[in-house]
């Protein structure tokens, strides 16, 4: 619960960059590593996505790489499913298990590879996008992409409660572990449910409230919300269109290079 | 389970955004219908989706050691819908993307389909089933809620076979496959969240049954037996 990310997207150095530009950079290199067929480009990616995350944002590097690990283990995983079961090519390694045998081979290792780096790249883009954009501004460009305004308002206030809830349940969690609330698998299925159901009931009650909040200041279906005027800057928009034209020239010429 | 950002190739990411795009617009609709007849609604649909954010971002109790946590879309789905639930599902889904890092946004059709349209289509349908035939109510949400999510976790595996196939055996092969690398987690997790969300149901008819006589998830007769019960 500690790891909401909108807390560093808050104080990030790219804080005052236009959130167009940063959503168009991370969205573009996104598409990129996604559509290329190799994993020359993804991995690069990757790797100056996160230089761009560190190192321009400043974001603390070590909290970075322990973030980036969760995701990337399970992605391990399942390109593991990928270098045992997809075929093509040569045999390159034959495991016996049990009563059958599971073969690696060239072509379902440069899938696994491709699958791997291109997950990689996705999630250092994805970081890049979290840890650099508060909500708040990404709901001005929800409105300014025409999206439904109960749609925008729904988003905004879930936002809103999301928060107070997290406070409350986190509130709630620690008077439960201070009372022994969660020793033992029997004690934590009890506790937890108790949690939820409170963190509900409160729930309800704070939207009850609301209810009249909104009332007593005639709301008539749209939250006004201020939309900064100033574009981006043109350097940083060059800087932005040369990274994305740069990644997706080496896409198209690195797309025959395959490790295996 | 949600599938990770660059995790599918782009044909399959376009597929899933196209087959949860009615689901989503007809939601929207159902939204704005509910929002011009009932303006309190609003509100009331805001905490749910928060609660659902915030209860799948819960360790759950794991029987593995694994970090697992709820999907909490079934809840959503018995008290909402299921097409409500799949806007709710897809404002959470982007807010654990964008907060979290968990998801993806390319991946976003792919895991709202699983995780905000199958999963609560079916816990809604067992949800009114069991009420029909006069099924236990406690029983039916922990029916409801458990195979949603294990539901939820069988399309997942689909989605990851379709993609990625296998060269023998194909779809069924790369499915099992997939199917057996996360049953070690999702079962046991499955069955929690059954346990956790009937629980809960449990607790918010103890405390403020009127608000689900309200949503018509229960009715009258029904609420004030298990108030009775309770006392």
């Amino acid at each position: 619960m500690e790891n909401i990310l909108d807390d560093y997207a808050h104080q990030n150095a790219l804080r005052d960059v236009d959130t167009r530009l940063k959503l168009v950079l991370g969205g573009g290199a996104i598409a990129v590593g996604i559509l290329s067929t190799a994993p020359v480009a993804p991995v690069l990616i990757a790797v100056s996505m996160a230089a761009i995350t560190v190192f321009l944002a400043r974001i603390p590097g070590r909290f970075y790489a322990t973030l980036l690990a969760i995701p990337l283990s399970f992605a391990v995983l399942s390109a593991g499913v990928i270098l045992f079961l997809q075929g093509g090519g040569e045999p390159l390694i034959a495991l016996p298990v049990g009563g059958f045998t599971l073969t690696a081979t060239t072509g379902s290792a440069d899938m696994a590879a491709l699958v791997l780096a291109r997950t990689f790249a996705g999630m250092c883009s994805l970081f890049f996008i979290a840890f650099t954009t508060p909500m708040v501004e990404i709901f001005a460009v929800m409105r300014g992409l025409r999206l439904p305004a109960e749609f925008v308002d729904l988003a905004m206030l879930i936002y809103h409660f999301i928060f107070m809830l997290i406070s409350e349940a986190v509130a709630t969690h620690n008077a439960q572990e201070i009372r022994q609330g969660y020793t033992g698998f029997r004690n934590s299925l009890r506790s937890f449910p108790m949690l939820a159901g409170a963190l509900f009931v409160r729930a309800w009650e704070k939207g009850e409230e609301l209810i009249l909040a909104m009332d007593a200041r005639c709301y008539d279906g749209k939250f006004p919300l201020e939309e900064r005027k100033d574009g981006p800057s043109p350097q940083s928009t060059a800087a932005v269109a040369a990274y994305l034209l740069a990644v997706g020239i080496i896409a198209l010429l690195t797309r025959g290079i395959q490790i295996f | 389970m949600h599938i990770m950002e660059g995790f599918l190739p782009p044909a399959w990411c376009l597929f899933w955004l196209l087959v949860s795009a009615p689901f989503v617009i007809y939601g929207m609709y159902q939204l704005r219908i509910l929002m011009r007849e009932k303006r309190e609604a609003l509100p009331l649909l805001a905490v749910a989706g928060a609660f659902v954010f915030v209860l799948s971002s819960l360790k759950l109790p794991s029987v593995s050691g694994s970090c697992s946590h709820p999907t909490g879309t079934g809840l959503g789905a018995i008290l909402f819908g299921p097409f409500i639930t799949a806007i709710l599902g897809l404002i959470v889904l982007l807010y654990q993307a964008i907060f979290l890092a968990h998801g993806g946004l390319t991946t976003l059709g792919a895991n709202l389909f699983s995780m905000g349209i199958a999963g609560p289509l079916l816990a809604y349908a067992i949800y009114r089933g069991g009420q029909k035939v006069g099924l236990n109510t406690y029983l039916t949400v922990f029916l409801a809620a458990a195979l949603a999510d294990l539901f939820t976790y069988v399309v997942t595996a689909a989605q990851l076979a379709l993609a990625f196939p296998a060269e023998v055996g194909g779809f069924v092969t790369s499915f099992v496959a997939f199917a057996a690398v996360y049953a070690v987690t999702q079962v046991p997790l499955a069955i929690i969240e059954g346990a956790v969300i009937a629980l809960t149901f449990k607790y918010i008819i103890d405390v403020r049954a009127e608000i689900l006589v309200k949503l018509g998830v229960l009715s009258d007769g029904v609420a004030a037996r298990l108030q009775r019960v309770q006392a």
